[in-house]
């Protein structure tokens, strides 16, 4: 059976209608959210009112969890000084917006949702902040879905989707210790694993402006990367309509990620 | 000539421990460096003593430096050095008497100190923390999965990883192995192999059982403090 996985729709309905009407057309009725219904765009009730009246099983995104718990997360993801202000002020300003049933909605999600040997998460089993990229480190990669117990991971966060194969893993170690001095040789065989990214609805990041998600066959585990192109101008105008920062809407234009230099390089977050 | 760093953990105020491997040391060639890896003070006894050492070395002693363990956090937690983070981890597993206990064992003179304690070290390509890179109370020890260790190494970049949380002393050694990776994506399919890059993790021990590490040749030492046993007895290459 065909489900599909969405994520990051980022307060863009024009989007989010758009993948919901494609995922319709194909009969798909099981449909998971990877958080992240708001930020950045201009209409974060509209999408979370949209969410809620078709039932979709959603967890937790990392701005869905700022709006409630505050900016206590840390955002070192941020890729400048400069954009994590700027994604203060969209913070600001989806507060300021959200009706407070959608922000218990938001704060009612879990982090996680699992069926069988299915894991979903928005950023990974850790935590909803932390970005697994496809080319990370893949022994780092296997062990954050090995850990949490998953065949398969599906994450989102990124706004790249990609689908990542783990296989033939191996570790050879050595041990000694005090008790018993002699080298005790072994081998460690690695499950094969995968972490399925289904990029982003909202706010994509990987070169085109077309929103993505991806529908996975539980009966054969294929999976497939869909785009669904929508009306973009229609989310760039009401953005500025809105007074969120114009940068906003210039990159949803593009379909990748704006960053200006950071003013201090070496900014470590502390917080 | 032979530089040697001495590891040290879970002293938890004992004073009289921490004087005989004082002596061990000063009878030990080469040991440049104290590490005392957390776990200065626990519930069993007063604690007050032991940190004065710390902080104020005797003469002839080699001069600690000191990170803080599970039992501080929880401690330091406790006293509001945590933000609204409490000792839930010890009232948990022990009960709400051990965090009473633990209160009684440190006199609060002491608290700024122990909060200024950073969370680990880095020496050379070593880090030196009390759990692990993931957390203070990661437990570590020689039966953990190897794909663990290596991302609790991996987080840090480093080589090797001394860590007292397990309170055990071994040092297991990534010897080899490797993993296939395939990305698909809306560019196509890249085809990715990773080798596993030679590390190790080290359990340094706890109490009177203590490490010693010869930075030139990357050797381990497990000793225990009072005891006749020389670094040539257990030493492991």
């Amino acid at each position: 059976m065909n489900h599909a996985i969405i994520s990051c729709l980022h307060a863009n309905l024009p989007a989010a209608e758009a993948v919901l009407n494609d995922i319709d057309r194909q009969g798909i009725d099981t449909i998971t959210c990877l958080g992240d219904l708001v930020g950045y765009g201009p209409q974060p009730n509209e999408v979370v009112e949209l969410i809620r009246k078709r039932g979709i099983a959603t967890c937790q995104g990392c701005w869905d969890e700022d709006i409630i718990d505050g900016l206590n997360a840390c955002e070192c993801s941020y890729p400048s000084q400069l954009a994590e202000r700027r994604g203060h002020l969209a913070h600001q300003w989806t507060d300021d917006q959200l009706t407070d049933e959608n922000k218990s909605f938001l704060a009612s999600l879990p982090t996680s949702l699992r069926r069988d040997r299915l894991l979903f998460v928005h950023g990974s089993p850790n935590s909803q902040h932390e970005y697994l990229l496809p080319d990370m480190d893949a022994f780092a990669a296997l062990e954050r879905v090995e850990t949490a117990g998953a065949d398969i991971l599906f994450c989102g966060h990124t706004h790249q989707p990609y689908v990542r194969e783990l296989r033939d893993g191996s570790i050879r170690v050595r041990l000694q210790n005090a008790d018993h001095g002699n080298d005790q040789g072994e081998e460690l065989t690695l499950p094969m694993r995968k972490i399925v990214n289904a990029g982003s609805v909202g706010e994509p990041r990987h070169g085109s402006t077309n929103a993505t998600y991806v529908i996975h066959n539980d009966a054969t585990d294929e999976v497939e990367i869909k785009e669904v192109a929508y009306d973009v101008g229609r989310t760039c105008q009401a953005i500025v309509e809105a007074g969120l920062p114009k940068v906003f809407a210039w990159r949803l234009s593009h379909g990748f990620e704006f960053a200006e230099q950071a003013e201090d390089a070496s900014h470590v977050c502390e917080r | 000539m032979i530089e040697r760093w001495a590891l040290v953990s879970g002293l938890r105020g004992d004073l009289e421990t921490y004087d005989l491997i004082q002596r061990d040391l000063k009878k030990t060639r080469g040991v440049t460096a104290l590490f005392v890896l957390g776990d200065l003070v626990g519930p069993e006894r007063n604690c007050d003593a032991l940190l004065d050492r710390l902080k104020n070395p005797h003469r002839g002693d080699l001069k600690p430096d000191c990170i803080y363990g599970w039992w501080e956090e929880q401690l330091l937690a406790e006293r509001g050095f945590r933000g609204e983070r409490k000792a839930d981890a010890l009232r948990l597993s022990q009960g709400e008497d051990a965090v009473s206990a633990l209160l009684n064992t440190v006199n609060p003179s002491h608290l700024k100190w122990l909060a200024s304690l950073q969370f680990g070290f880095i020496e050379l390509d070593c880090a030196l923390i009390h759990g692990s890179s993931s957390d203070v109370g990661d437990n570590l020890t020689s039966e953990t999965s190897p794909l663990i260790l290596l991302d609790r190494l991996t987080r840090l970049n480093v080589n090797r990883l001394f860590t007292a949380r397990s309170t055990k002393q071994f040092h297991l050694e990534l010897t080899g192995g490797g993993i296939n990776s395939q990305v698909k994506d809306l560019n196509g399919k890249r085809e990715q192999q990773q080798e596993v890059p030679k590390r190790s993790v080290i359990g340094i021990g706890a109490g009177l059982n203590y490490t010693l590490y010869d930075i030139g040749s990357d050797k381990t030492h497990f000793l225990t403090a009072g005891s006749k046993t020389n670094p040539k007895g257990k030493g492991f290459a």
